[in-house]
């Protein structure tokens, strides 16, 4: 058993790691319809993980509303709001229009989920301009450098900015272009070596924390 | 407590009203200041400029209606765009909950534009595999969607005519809200399938997209709400996107206010404990 839990996902892993790795190089036809292949398995188990994870979040909240833990009045609003939506998407063939007139699917999307994420998104507004006002102190040297690039970007973003400061619409396009982009290009080339890294080991083995837990 | 401290503690209520007004008022009352164009935003709109009749212009909405307010003026303003150039569309999301919006967006302003599904754009729909959707879409396109999102064969298609793959794609534009999205565009598409890139994004994104438009990896950024106004000014038709520019103007002027204050109060409240340890000495 430990061989088919442990040695074969590792063997499967190892293939699979060089192959692929390997094809990015190759333009043969071959490998292009390998590649052609693989990537509609992944559209396949992304279908299935979709599945996986609706069931998953049913199971969790079944378990909630079992023992009454807190806040399972929201799990049970979770399901009844799941389930419902899933019967009238059935119903309405997963189509929010027919013809140009509205399901009761598109319904629950255009009246229910639109304004229920926007507003969400929208309340954050309030909550950041809350959060500057109480922590958004130059503290420290650092603290007042960041502050002064905040608000630089601030008015150079937004065209009563630069009609108050005209020279604040170019120097926040400096920022932006020079200061922000060099040091996220640092970042991304830094994050991407230890993409690199971690590849490397999980393709060979060294890394196997992917395989989960289970018992040997 | 001091007066300083009572101001430093105020009740956070007082800011939602300061900036509950400050988002109402201008949209009641514009005032329309004049918008700077970036040369960021200008890079798509010539690019698409410089692109001649029936090319591909493939536009991806991956976002979902919690950008609605930023997204949507954007690819409002983009559809429009090649629609009057004449380009053939071929639209689709990488976010299952953006679909609805995604088809309501392209329907509706290709209806405005007088245009014809499956003759002069084809919305594609959704579907599963994130990245590996764009994958399948640069090997086999009809693979990726055998059907548009009408339930339509993609096989046959009159818009997309000549089209295999994501190689015969003239220009394709990302409008994303978070991963899978513009970057995913860039990694997964552009570098293996080489077509022209561009993408659009929320405000608090944009900043983390630099590098690739510096790099060239991608030719143009519009980024946020900011940027869907650009693109309106660019393409003459007003839109809701320059009517929000008002509210936000202002928003940003009053979080800055807010700053400075409490910024002045803290200074104060500073100096009075320092002056108060030297007299304690």
């Amino acid at each position: 058993m430990i061989f088919l839990r442990r040695q074969v996902p590792l063997l499967i892993t190892l293939i699979t790691g060089i192959v692929f790795a390997a094809q990015y190089y190759v333009p043969h036809p071959a490998s292009e319809q390998m590649l052609t292949s693989v990537t509609k398995w992944l559209q396949i188990i992304g279908g299935f993980a979709l599945v996986l994870g609706v069931s998953s979040l049913f199971h969790v909240h079944a378990i909630k509303i079992r023992r009454k833990e807190a806040g399972w009045g929201y799990s049970f609003v979770l399901y009844v709001s799941m389930l419902g939506t899933i019967a009238v998407g059935l119903w309405s063939n997963g189509k929010e229009a027919v013809d140009g007139t509205m399901t009761a699917f598109g319904w629950i999307y255009n009246f229910m989920m639109v304004p229920l994420q926007g507003t969400m998104f929208a309340i954050l507004a309030f909550f950041i301009a809350s959060a500057a006002y109480r922590s958004f102190r130059a503290r420290s040297r650092e603290a007042a450098v960041l502050l002064i690039a905040a608000v630089i970007v601030m008015m150079g973003r937004v065209p009563l900015g630069e009609y108050l400061i005209p020279l604040s619409g170019d120097l926040s396009q400096w920022i932006l272009n020079v200061l922000n982009a060099s040091v996220r290009r640092a970042i991304l080339i830094g994050v991407s070596l230890g993409t690199v890294a971690l590849s490397i080991k999980i393709i060979f083995g060294m890394e196997r924390s992917y395989l989960g837990g289970g018992k040997e | 407590m001091s007066f300083a401290e009572r101001m430093l503690k105020i009740d956070r209520r007082i800011i939602f009203l300061v900036i509950g007004f400050c988002t109402l008022l201008p949209l009641l009352y514009p005032v329309g200041l004049p918008i700077k164009i970036s040369p960021e935003v200008r890079g798509v709109y010539d690019y698409i400029e410089s692109l001649p009749e029936g090319s591909v212009f493939l536009l991806s909405l991956d976002f979902d209606p919690a950008s609605k307010p930023e997204l949507h003026p954007q690819a409002i303003s983009l559809l429009r765009h090649a629609f009057r150039k004449n380009l053939r569309v071929i639209a689709m999301t990488l976010w299952v909950s953006g679909t609805g919006m995604a088809d309501q967006v392209v329907t509706q302003v290709a209806r405005e534009m007088g245009k014809e599904s499956g003759k002069d754009y084809v919305f594609l729909g959704w579907s599963p595999g994130g990245t590996a959707v764009i994958i399948n879409m640069g090997q086999d396109l009809y693979g990726a969607f055998p059907a548009d999102y009408n339930g339509k064969p993609t096989k046959g298609l009159p818009v997309l005519q000549g089209i295999a793959s994501l190689r015969d794609v003239s220009y394709a534009v990302s409008l994303g809200a978070g991963n899978p999205g513009v970057e995913a565009w860039y990694v997964f598409g552009k570098d293996k399938y080489k077509f022209e890139l561009a993408g659009g994004c929320t405000g608090v994104m944009a900043p983390g997209l630099y590098p690739l438009l510096r790099s060239g990896q991608i030719n143009g950024l519009i980024g946020g709400l900011r940027g869907a106004a650009e693109y309106e000014t660019l393409i003459g038709q007003k839109g809701k996107a320059i009517a929000g520019m008002d509210a936000q103007s202002a928003t940003h002027l009053a979080i800055i206010v807010l700053v400075i204050i409490c910024n002045l109060f803290y200074f104060s409240l500073r100096k009075q404990a320092t002056q108060q340890g030297h007299s304690g000495a």
